[in-house]
């Protein structure tokens, strides 16, 4: 037994923003101030949404805003996580538009520079950083949703080009996006993650389908996209041939993970949801209460658990189930707001023109919060991957 | 920002836990269960030699002036444990009142406390009940205007049964003598409420980070089917679902911890958080525990129901979670505090 009477001056914690983050949050704060469009943008899933979006990618490539974790020599500011989450933290408070690029900045971005060849990186990381590149993700296909390794859609390797034939779904982005990127089976006889290559595909090739498909709000956020025999040059896979498996799951790893949905978000729809109800209180019943402090509650403690951990990880610490215990708690989270959010306009709540209350705006995000809990792996897939890998439950 | 645990916070964390490990057994709580006498004086000796019963008491004082957040995390310990001698909710508490009560007050505790450590029980409307007072020197009482210490033959009670056998709880009959003091009294009252609030947040999390470990081992061990119960999808969600429940309590205890050491304005709301969201993860910690092992886990013979019964305890006293409800509430909606995206720290 060893006496604990020893050092008691051990508080190495520190939950506050040192002057340096501070000054930084300022400056963020200002150069949105005076950017953020004034009237809201058009959704980014319609045609002309889109591309008002892709300005907003520019405006904010030219105060060098748009990829800002990037390291500097890739033409970012090299910010560290804490850094990150401030710029979220002013990027949600200033109410600035959706990222339409999300796909490039936060997967494949580091993605390329991790596996990319030098010319590779000079042909695809400046073209995303101006907007001129808009990606769209390219897994899943009919028959591979949960299971991804499941993939058919084929890649044929004839001379300098790739043979492409099969098809993609749900393919996020991809009704007006200017690129893919995803999995193909490039050995035929392989079966499994074994044999997959990580192919970087133009959608304006010959061949190519893209047949948009309208979500529950009626637009197409979403799309299939057709491959018949489309030629795709042997220069843009990405990593060595049948090393997509490894190469996808770098994608799909923590830090872009944690990077996916930043606490920001949900704390501002909580906070608005409070606004919502102050407003109306007279109105609803003590259930409606209680579920508008677990709002507030469980987005402080999204925001701290990300703090924690982005203090681990620049500690030099390593991640563990992080991102799939993230993934569940925010989805789960979003859905509970936006309910509550309706719950309390009442008759409104199928108002979806209404601006009173911004009813419109809870109704959109309402429906899209059905999204959270299946998109970037079920909240299922989430639950097998704590239970083997954090508690050690058996296959 | 540093959100962050030093290597010391962990060695002491990682000291309670091999001391407790070896010093508070499921059979050790037991054999106090059988005897009635829970509260377990050897036990209790070794936790002053270690130097734990007096961590958090100032130095001038002969303790360690150890902060919060390595408290909290050596109470996450004492949950995980089960220790049925409530040093995190009475004697933390205590010596984290003293240096705020006066004096006739403090004297009074020292002469009775600090010869050999002797137990001083705690009785606030939040927990109303003391326990132990057959084994203390006497109490501290906190009524609606008054804050007394009351020696142990100055008053008349009687043991109540508790749900939890490691609890033995009293009733106060009579009182006839007590130093009063109502010096300060909101302000040392709402500082013990909010305390009391952090210590049972902290055991609850060590309390459903135990359940799910019973419950990982049990799952693995019985086999239905041919398999491991734990190898269906069922149960696997209902444990992974506790553990994403635990996940995000956790941080608010630490942060909450960290508020009161540095008397942040706003550590009443932060440890109103803290418990509201580990009395969550408690309560579907039991909930799914005892799914998860079937019939098994409405048995007396299975340990699970050591920790359930702690936990349900822990969940009522010190403000339950629809009390921390309306402290957030009421903090939220009072037009001086501000909150959202930008006042989390």
């Amino acid at each position: 037994m060893h006496s604990l009477k020893k050092e008691t001056q051990i508080l190495k914690m520190k939950i506050n923003f040192t002057n340096e983050q501070n000054l930084f949050r300022d400056e963020v704060r200002t150069w949105l101030e005076s950017n953020v469009p004034e009237t809201s943008l058009l959704s980014l899933d319609t045609k002309e949404g889109f591309e008002q979006h892709r300005e907003w990618e520019k405006t904010l490539n030219q105060g060098n805003w748009s990829m800002v974790t990037w390291p500097k020599e890739y033409g970012g500011r090299g910010l560290d996580l804490i850094q990150w989450l401030i710029f979220e933290e002013e990027y949600y408070r200033a109410e600035a538009p959706t990222r339409v690029n999300q796909n490039g900045v936060f997967l494949l971005g580091p993605t390329l520079m991790e596996f990319g060849t030098h010319e590779q990186k000079s042909k695809f990381l400046n073209a995303m950083a101006t907007g001129d590149h808009i990606w769209a993700q390219g897994w899943s296909e009919p028959g591979a949703g949960s299971d991804m390794a499941a993939i058919r859609t084929t890649a044929v390797l004839e001379g300098d080009h790739y043979k492409i034939n099969g098809q993609k779904t749900w393919s996020s982005r991809a009704a007006y996006a200017d690129w893919t990127f995803g999995l193909f089976r490039t050995d035929l006889h392989s079966e499994r993650h074994r044999g997959l290559s990580f192919i970087l595909v133009p959608l304006d090739l010959p061949g190519i389908t893209v047949r948009p498909i309208p979500q529950l709000d009626g637009e197409p956020g979403f799309a299939e996209i057709y491959f018949d025999d489309v030629k795709v040059p042997v220069e843009n896979l990405l990593g060595g041939d049948g090393e997509g498996w490894k190469i996808a799951m770098a994608t799909a790893g923590f830090e872009r993970g944690l990077m996916l949905r930043s606490p920001a978000r949900f704390q501002q729809t909580a906070a608005k949801l409070l606004e919502l109800y102050l407003a109306k209180q007279d109105h609803c019943s003590p259930m409606i209460q209680a579920k508008v402090v677990e709002a507030w509650a469980q987005s402080e403690s999204y925001a701290l658990s990300i703090y924690h951990t982005a203090s681990k990880m620049l500690d030099g610490g390593s991640i563990g189930s992080e991102s799939s215990l993230g993934k569940i708690f925010w989805s789960e989270l979003d859905h509970m707001m936006h309910q509550t959010a309706l719950k309390i306009l009442g008759a409104s709540a199928e108002l979806s023109q209404e601006s009173k209350y911004d009813a419109a705006k809870w109704i959109k995000g309402f429906m899209f919060s059905y999204a959270g809990p299946i998109y970037a792996g079920t909240n299922e897939i989430q639950k097998n991957i704590i239970a083997e890998r954090l508690l050690g439950l058996p296959r | 920002m540093n959100f962050i645990f030093s290597e010391e916070q962990i060695q002491f964390k990682d000291a309670i836990k091999s001391f407790l490990a070896e010093e508070c057994t499921p059979s050790s709580i037991r054999d106090g269960w059988q005897a009635n006498k829970s509260f377990n004086l050897d036990r209790w000796k070794n936790l002053i030699e270690l130097g734990v019963l007096n961590s958090n008491l100032p130095q001038d004082k002969g303790g360690l002036g150890m902060d919060q957040v390595t408290l909290a995390l050596m109470v996450e310990e004492m949950g995980y444990a089960g220790l049925p001698e409530p040093v995190a909710e009475q004697t933390f508490l205590i010596n984290d009142a003293i240096p705020f009560l006066p004096k006739n007050i403090t004297e009074a505790i020292e002469s009775n406390y600090n010869d050999g450590g002797q137990y001083i029980a705690l009785a606030h409307p939040l927990a109303p009940n003391p326990l132990f007072l057959n084994d203390s020197a006497g109490l501290i009482l906190f009524d609606n205007s008054e804050c007394k210490f009351i020696a142990k033959d100055d008053m008349d009670f009687e043991v109540i049964s508790s749900n939890d056998p490691s609890r033995e709880l009293f009733k106060i009959n009579s009182i006839n003598n007590a130093i009063c003091t109502s010096e300060n009294f909101d302000e040392i009252n709402s500082a013990v409420s909010a305390r009391g609030a952090l210590m049972t947040a902290a055991l609850l999390i060590g309390l459903a980070q135990k359940m799910i470990d019973l419950s990982s081992v049990y799952v693995l061990d019985r086999t239905q089917f041919g398999k491991p119960i734990g190898s269906f999808q069922a149960v696997k969600h209902m444990l992974a679902d506790v553990a994403v429940k635990i996940e995000f309590a956790k941080p608010a205890v630490y942060r909450a911890a960290y508020s009161l050491s540095e008397n942040n304005p706003k550590s009443a709301l932060h440890c109103a958080h803290a418990k509201f969201m580990c009395a969550q993860a408690a309560e579907l910690a039991c909930k799914n525990s005892i799914q998860a092992h079937g019939a098994m886990g409405y048995t007396w013979e299975m340990d699970l129901h050591i920790y359930m019964r702690k936990a349900w305890s822990m969940m009522a006293c010190w403000g339950n979670e629809d009390r921390q409800q309306d402290i957030i509430f009421n903090t939220l909606s009072s037009t001086s505090e501000e909150l959202g995206v930008l006042y989390t720290f």
